[in-house]
C-alpha cells in the first residue's frame, strides 16, 4: 500500500514507518513464544496528535491495526497479522506527577518502573507490578488489565487507573473517567481497561500512585511438598491476613532460577517455597508476621527465612520476577498459562496438574500468585520435536479444561489475545460472547482494532456483514 | 401492571416479550432507590426482581460469594458475619436494599475509600439485556481478564443496559478490632492538619465522616494497629467511644441521593452507542439517566 505508507510517513516522518521484511522481523512476535505474524507495516507516532492523525488516516483507508507497547505480552495480543502495527514506545513522557493528589499523568509508552522511579522522591509508587515491569508499558498494562504479585493486596490495573484519553478507531477522541461517588454515568473506563487493544488507542493515562508502606517483611517458607505449601496459602488467606504478595514456586521453578544468573538462594532441595510479603504500618505488622510463620509451620514448613535487609529482599524477589526468563535456559520454547482457580482448590488442582504432566511426560514448572489462585503452570520444551510439542499442547489443554471445570477462568492477568481465544467458548455461553462483541462494536463499529483477538469472530452476530472487518 | 419473575430464565422471557412489544419497564426490587436520579417514564410497567433472591455459593476460604440480585445486603452481611468476613460495600441507604441495586447504582459507602467502590468489589455478574439475552460476565474467582469487561459496564448503569440477576463479589475478613470514636476536633493546635495526615497516613481509619456536631472515626485492624491508630485519634480533640452500630443507623438515615441530573448521562455518542447495543428499543428504565425518551 504505497499510498498509505506515504501518508503515514507524512505524519510521523519516514524513519518512523517500517515496511521492509527485515525491519519488521522484530515486530513479528511478542513475549509469547511460538507465534509469528508479520505486520503489513509498522508506524511509530511520537505525540498524541500523531497517534490521532495515524488512526484517522487508517480510518479513511479502512485499514485494520494493532496497537503495541513494549511487546512483553504473553497472550499474542500484540501480534499483527498483515495489518498495520502502531508502536507506542516513543510516547514515553511522564506528563505530570501530583504528590498531593497521589496521581500521575503519563503517555502510554512509559515503562512501568519508570513511573515508580518518578514517584519515588514523593514516597509513592505505582502499585501494579507485572514481572515484566522493567520493560512493559503503562499503555500495555491498561490494555491487558495487568496484574503482578502485589495485586493481591493492592488490586490490578483497573483499580489504579483514574482516567484515560483515547482515540477510537473511527478517529474520535474520547475522555474516559472513573465514575466518582456522586456520578451517574456508564463506567466506560472500566470497560476500556483490559480491552486488549480492541477498543481504541490510548493517548494518555491518569493513574493513582500509592504511598510506600512504612514497613515491609519478606519471608521465604520452605516446604517438602507442594500440597503443604498450597494448604498454607489457603490457611493464611482464610485466617484473614491479607499479605501484600503470596507467591508459590515449585521445585522445577526453583531449579531453573537457581541454575540461572538470577539465583536467589532458594533451597534447591525444597519441593516448593512460598514467598510471602506483608507490609503496611509498622504497628501490628509483626503480629501478622508471627501469624504467617505459625500457619506455615503448622502446615509443615521446614524453615522460614525473613529477609534481613533491602538487599536480601530484592534478591528473593528477583528470583521470582525473572523466573519465566530463567526457564528460557532450560529449553528453547516455553508454554505459558495463566488460569485462576478458587483458592481453596489449589492443593487438589496442583496435584492433578502434576498427574497430567507426568502422564504426558512433560516438565511443568509452577510459579504463581498463590494468594489469588492465579496459576502459571509453565512448560519449557523443545518445539522442534513434534512429538514433544504435541504432548505439551495436549497437557496444556487438559490443564486448562481442569481449571474451567473447577470453577476457574482461563486468564487472570495475561489476557486472551490469540493464545487463549480457543477457550473462550468453553468458558462463556454464546450470548455472553455476543454481548462482548456488541460492547466492542460500540467502540469500534468497523471492527478494525486488533482484529481476530479475544472473542472468536464467528460468535459475533453479523460479523461477516460488518463493513471493513477485513481490509 | 407488575411482573415478578422467580427465575432468571423467566425474567429473560419477560424482557424478550417486552422488547418484542416495545413495552417500557421500570426495574424495582426493594424500592429503596426510587426517585434518586431522574424519573422513569410514568407509563413503564413494573418489573419486580425481588423474587430472585438467595445466596447461591459461599466458600469462606475463597473469600467470594455469589448471590441472586434480589438478596439484601443485610442477608449477605449475616451469612458472612458467621465466618468473620464481610462484603465491605456498607452502602449509603442501609442494608435493606438489594445486592443487585447496590451494584446497578454503584452506591458507595463511608468505607469505600478503604475497601473500594462497587466496581472494585464485583468479580462477576449475570444479567438480562434489553433484548432478553441472558448474559454471564466475569466469573467467581478474584482475578479474571477473560473477555471484555461486561461486569464493569453493568455496575452503575442503573438498569439501563441490563437487569442484573446475579452478582459475585469479593469478601474481606472483618477487622479483628473494629471501634468507633466521636471526636470534637480541636479548633486550633493543628488538629485539622493532623486529621488530614491521619486520613492519608499508614494508620488510616476505615472511615471518617464529619458532621457539624463532631467527627465520626472508625478504626479497624489488628489490636496493635488499632492501638496506634487510637493514639492519633486522642490527639485530635475530645473523643468519646461509640458503638459500631452507629454506622448502620447513619447509612440508613442518609441515602445520599444523587439527582436530579442536570443533563442526560447518555448524551455522549459513545454512551449512546453502548446503550443502543444493549437496549436497542430503549425499554429499560427509560429516562432514569436523564435521557429523553419518545
Amino acid at each position: 500500500m504505497p499510498h498509505l505508507s506515504d501518508e503515514l510517513s507524512g505524519i510521523v516522518g519516514a524513519r518512523h514507518v517500517l515496511q521492509r521484511a527485515t525491519e519488521l522481523l522484530v515486530y513479528e512476535s511478542d513475549a509469547l513464544p511460538g507465534y509469528h505474524k508479520r505486520p503489513r507495516l509498522a508506524v511509530f507516532p511520537g505525540t498524541g496528535d500523531e497517534v490521532i492523525a495515524v488512526v484517522r488516516a487508517l480510518h479513511r483507508a479502512r485499514v485494520a491495526f494493532v496497537p503495541r507497547g513494549a511487546g512483553t505480552g504473553l497472550s499474542g495480543g500484540a501480534l499483527a497479522d498483515d495489518v498495520v502495527l502502531i508502536g507506542l514506545q516513543r510516547m514515553r513522557k511522564i506528563i505530570s506527577v501530583d504528590p498531593a493528589a497521589r496521581s500521575a499523568v503519563v503517555e502510554p509508552g512509559v515503562v512501568n518502573t519508570s513511573l515508580t522511579k518518578a514517584a519515588t522522591p514523593f514516597g509513592l509508587h505505582y502499585a501494579p507490578d507485572p514481572s515484566s515491569q522493567t520493560a512493559c508499558t503503562i499503555g500495555g498494562n491498561v490494555a491487558e488489565n495487568a496484574g503482578g504479585p502485589h495485586c493481591l493486596k493492592y488490586g490490578v490495573t483497573l483499580n489504579h487507573v483514574l482516567a484515560a484519553s483515547i482515540v477510537l478507531p473511527g478517529g474520535d477522541v474520547v475522555r474516559l473517567e472513573r465514575p466518582g461517588e456522586n456520578d451517574t454515568a456508564y463506567d466506560l473506563l472500566g470497560a476500556y481497561v483490559g480491552s486488549e487493544g480492541c477498543f481504541g488507542v490510548t493517548l494518555d493515562v491518569t493513574v493513582r500512585l500509592t504511598p510506600n508502606p512504612e514497613a515491609i517483611r519478606t519471608m521465604l517458607a520452605d516446604f517438602t511438598s507442594v500440597d503443604d505449601a498450597a494448604r498454607a496459602t489457603s490457611a493464611i488467606v482464610a485466617a484473614g491476613i491479607l499479605p501484600a504478595a503470596l507467591e508459590l514456586m515449585d521445585h522445577g521453578t526453583i531449579e531453573a532460577v537457581e541454575s540461572s544468573i538470577y539465583a536467589a538462594g532458594y533451597p534447591r532441595d525444597a519441593a516448593a517455597v512460598l514467598l510471602i510479603e506483608v507490609d503496611g504500618a509498622l504497628a501490628g505488622l509483626d503480629d501478622d508476621v508471627s501469624a504467617v510463620q505459625r500457619i506455615c509451620r503448622e502446615c509443615g514448613a521446614r524453615d522460614i527465612r525473613t529477609a534481613s535487609d533491602a538487599g536480601e529482599r530484592a534478591r528473593l524477589w528477583q528470583g521470582r520476577k525473572k523466573a519465566f526468563g530463567a526457564m528460557g535456559r532450560v529449553a528453547p520454547h516455553l508454554a505459558v498459562q495463566d488460569a485462576v482457580v478458587p483458592r481453596t482448590k489449589l492443593a487438589p488442582i496442583l496435584a492433578r496438574i502434576a498427574e497430567i504432566g507426568a502422564r504426558h511426560r512433560i516438565h511443568v514448572c509452577n510459579v504463581f500468585h498463590a494468594g489469588d489462585g492465579n496459576l502459571h503452570p509453565n512448560v519449557p520444551y523443545n518445539g522442534n520435536d513434534p512429538d514433544e510439542a504435541a504432548r505439551v499442547h495436549a497437557a496444556m489443554r487438559e490443564i486448562m479444561e481442569l481449571c474451567i471445570a473447577e470453577g476457574g477462568t482461563i486468564t487472570g492477568e495475561h489476557g486472551v489475545g490469540l493464545d487463549k481465544i480457543g477457550y473462550m467458548e468453553r468458558l462463556f455461553p454464546g450470548e455472553s460472547l455476543d454481548a462482548m462483541c456488541r460492547l466492542r462494536d460500540a467502540f469500534d463499529p468497523e471492527r478494525r482494532a486488533n482484529p481476530g483477538k479475544v472473542v472468536p469472530s464467528h460468535r459475533c452476530r453479523e460479523w461477516l456483514a460488518a463493513p471493513g472487518a477485513h481490509t | 401492571m407488575t411482573s415478578r419473575p422467580a427465575t432468571a430464565a423467566e425474567l429473560a422471557g419477560m424482557i424478550r416479550d417486552a422488547h418484542d412489544r416495545r413495552t417500557r419497564l421500570r426495574v424495582v426490587a426493594r424500592g429503596t432507590w426510587q426517585g434518586c436520579t431522574a424519573s422513569v417514564a410514568p407509563d413503564a410497567a413494573v418489573l419486580d426482581v425481588s423474587g430472585l433472591s438467595g445466596i447461591l455459593e459461599y466458600v469462606p476460604g475463597d473469600l467470594t460469594l455469589t448471590a441472586r440480585a434480589g438478596t439484601t445486603v443485610a442477608e449477605v452481611d449475616a451469612a458472612t458475619r458467621a465466618h468473620g468476613q464481610w462484603c465491605p460495600l456498607l452502602p449509603w441507604g442501609g442494608d435493606e436494599g438489594t445486592l443487585g441495586a447496590t451494584f446497578a447504582t454503584a452506591t458507595h459507602g463511608p468505607c469505600s475509600a478503604s475497601f473500594g467502590a462497587p466496581r472494585d468489589l464485583a468479580i462477576g455478574m449475570e444479567f438480562v439485556d434489553g433484548t432478553g439475552a441472558l448474559i454471564r460476565a466475569g466469573g467467581r474467582v478474584v482475578k479474571n481478564v477473560a473477555g471484555f469487561d461486561l461486569t464493569r459496564l453493568l455496575v452503575g448503569s442503573w438498569g439501563t443496559l441490563g437487569v442484573i440477576t446475579e452478582v459475585s463479589v469479593r469478601l474481606r475478613a472483618r477487622p479483628a478490632v473494629d471501634e468507633t470514636w466521636s471526636v470534637a476536633i480541636d479548633a486550633g493546635g493543628g488538629a485539622r492538619a493532623r486529621l488530614e495526615e491521619f486520613r492519608r497516613g499508614p494508620l488510616a481509619p476505615l472511615a471518617i465522616e464529619e458532621f457539624e456536631t463532631g467527627t465520626l472515626v472508625r478504626l479497624g485492624g489488628n489490636a496493635a494497629f488499632v492501638a496506634a491508630s487510637r493514639e492519633i485519634v486522642m490527639t485530635l480533640g475530645a473523643a468519646d467511644p461509640r458503638d459500631t452500630g452507629i454506622w448502620t443507623r447513619l447509612r440508613q438515615s442518609d441515602p445520599k441521593p444523587r439527582g436530579p441530573l442536570a443533563s442526560s448521562a447518555l448524551a455522549d455518542p459513545l454512551s449512546t452507542r453502548v446503550k443502543k447495543q444493549f437496549d436497542p428499543r430503549h425499554i429499560l428504565n427509560p429516562g432514569i439517566m436523564g435521557e429523553a425518551y419518545a
